[in-house]
């Protein structure tokens, strides 16, 4: 390419973006379902409007984005299962490194976090760990679902509701607590309820950090001047880190506080 | 039972169920059997380390037991060299013991042998003079020289005769 023609592409694209940002912000825009902002961030937070039923029973969006996520992990895992594991080899080929490695990782973790008692423990945070993961970065497909007032809705993450953040945090709770009651008796099942604010922080964590990048996602794409290239970042910055971390930290808390309530002190 | 923040246990409920359910297929989807396989691998890898080192075990004690062997054996051919050596030393003394002994016989036979001869040989020509002398004084006895030179001559080749 000569310096004349490049020079004439640039020219081309800048114009075109000078053309269509000049058309943005010249032109009103009126927002169509007349919803206000306030409105559908209180919505995000509090589900009282936006309601999907399945078999009759009216729940809130992230249900049935927990659903579909479930479906897809378990689609994903049986593909994994059926195609990829049956070819397994001794030296890994890229894929199976990456499946090992993910195995392996939450593997390690409870070995390292929790060293009397981890086979359970393992497989629940590999489970919890793949969850949360798969369920945030879902809420980037933006897969939509029709709501009972028959307006479209994207799905969020499914631990951006505040039930499926309390199911998750009460479950790995209820993990901690009968792991302590398994290894150690009555004594481990104290050890765990001494922490009794674990399950609230630990659901409102997950709640409130997914809920954030929700939030955000909606508030930027709220506005059209703002839907241009800030979504990137944002979806990035809220999505991809927050399943990265969010899966990380809540498997290494469970992780940790299963590690203490199961602590064998005869051992000591 | 109206809870803040639109808190509905029966979605709670909802949500452990599509946990639980996606906890289990994981587990017995994928978990399991990758779990499964790295533990295999595992094993060969452990099983092949030890092989390898019960291999190096022997091969160490093999090789200790050659050189064991092969130190008593330099030791048994330095002995049985030192054994040969001595043999030899004594055979060879023994050989020059005799041959010595041989030739001092020898000499010995030799010796005797020549003082017989020699006195032999004295006592022959003891025993010639003697005749010599009394032929002579046969001669002085023959008054005739010439009868008594033939007597001589007769007497002389007589003796020679007799002599062979």
């Amino acid at each position: 390419m000569s310096k004349k023609q490049r020079i004439i592409s640039v020219a081309i694209f800048a114009t075109l973006i000078i053309l269509i940002l000049s058309g943005i912000f010249l032109i009103k825009t009126p927002i169509n379902n007349a919803d206000e902002i306030s409105e559908v961030m209180r919505d995000a937070v509090l589900h009282e409007r936006e309601k999907i039923s399945i078999f009759g029973i009216s729940v809130n969006p992230g249900l049935v984005s927990a659903y579909t996520v479930t479906a897809i992990l378990l689609l994903l895992a049986l593909i994994i299962r059926i195609f990829a594991i049956p070819k397994f080899k001794i030296i890994p080929g890229k894929f199976q490194l990456l499946l090992e490695q993910a195995v392996g990782t939450f593997d390690s973790l409870a070995e390292e976090k929790s060293p009397h008692r981890n086979k359970f423990l393992s497989f629940y945070i590999f489970a919890a760990g793949s969850y949360i993961f798969m369920g945030t970065i879902f809420e980037l497909f933006g897969v939509q679902a029709v709501t009972e007032r028959g307006s479209p809705i994207s799905l969020p993450a499914p631990l951006a509701d505040i039930n499926g953040a309390i199911a998750l945090g009460v479950m790995s709770y209820g993990v901690i607590l009968i792991g302590g009651l398994v290894a150690n008796g009555i004594g481990g099942a104290l050890k765990a309820l001494k922490d009794f604010s674990l399950p609230i922080s630990m659901s409102f964590r997950l709640f409130g950090a997914l809920l954030s990048g929700a939030l955000v996602t909606e508030l930027v794409y709220y506005y059209y001047s703002l839907s241009f290239v800030l979504p990137v970042i944002v979806g990035i910055l809220f999505t991809l880190l927050h399943a990265i971390i969010q899966a990380y930290v809540l498997t290494m808390l469970t992780a940790q506080f299963y590690g203490e309530s199961t602590e064998n002190k005869k051992e000591e | 039972m109206n809870l803040p923040l639109n808190i509905d246990l029966r979605q709670i409920l909802l949500h452990m169920l599509n946990f639980v359910i996606l906890a289990f297929g994981m587990y017995f989807i994928l978990y399991k059997p990758v779990k499964e396989f790295m533990e295999k691998r595992r094993k060969i890898y452990e099983t092949t380390d030890k092989e390898a080192k019960e291999n190096l075990a022997k091969a160490d004690s093999l090789k200790k037991e050659y050189e064991e062997k092969l130190s008593f054996a330099d030791e048994e051919i330095k002995k049985s060299r030192e054994q040969s050596e001595l043999q030899a030393n004594s055979d060879a003394a023994k050989i020059i013991a005799k041959a010595q002994k041989e030739a001092e016989d020898i000499l010995n036979k030799s010796k005797k042998q020549a003082e017989y001869e020699s006195k032999e040989a004295l006592q022959r020509a003891n025993r010639e003079i003697s005749e010599i002398t009394v032929a002579a004084a046969k001669k002085v006895v023959y008054k005739d020289t010439r009868e008594a030179f033939d007597a001589f001559l007769e007497s002389a080749k007589g003796d020679a005769d007799g002599g062979k």
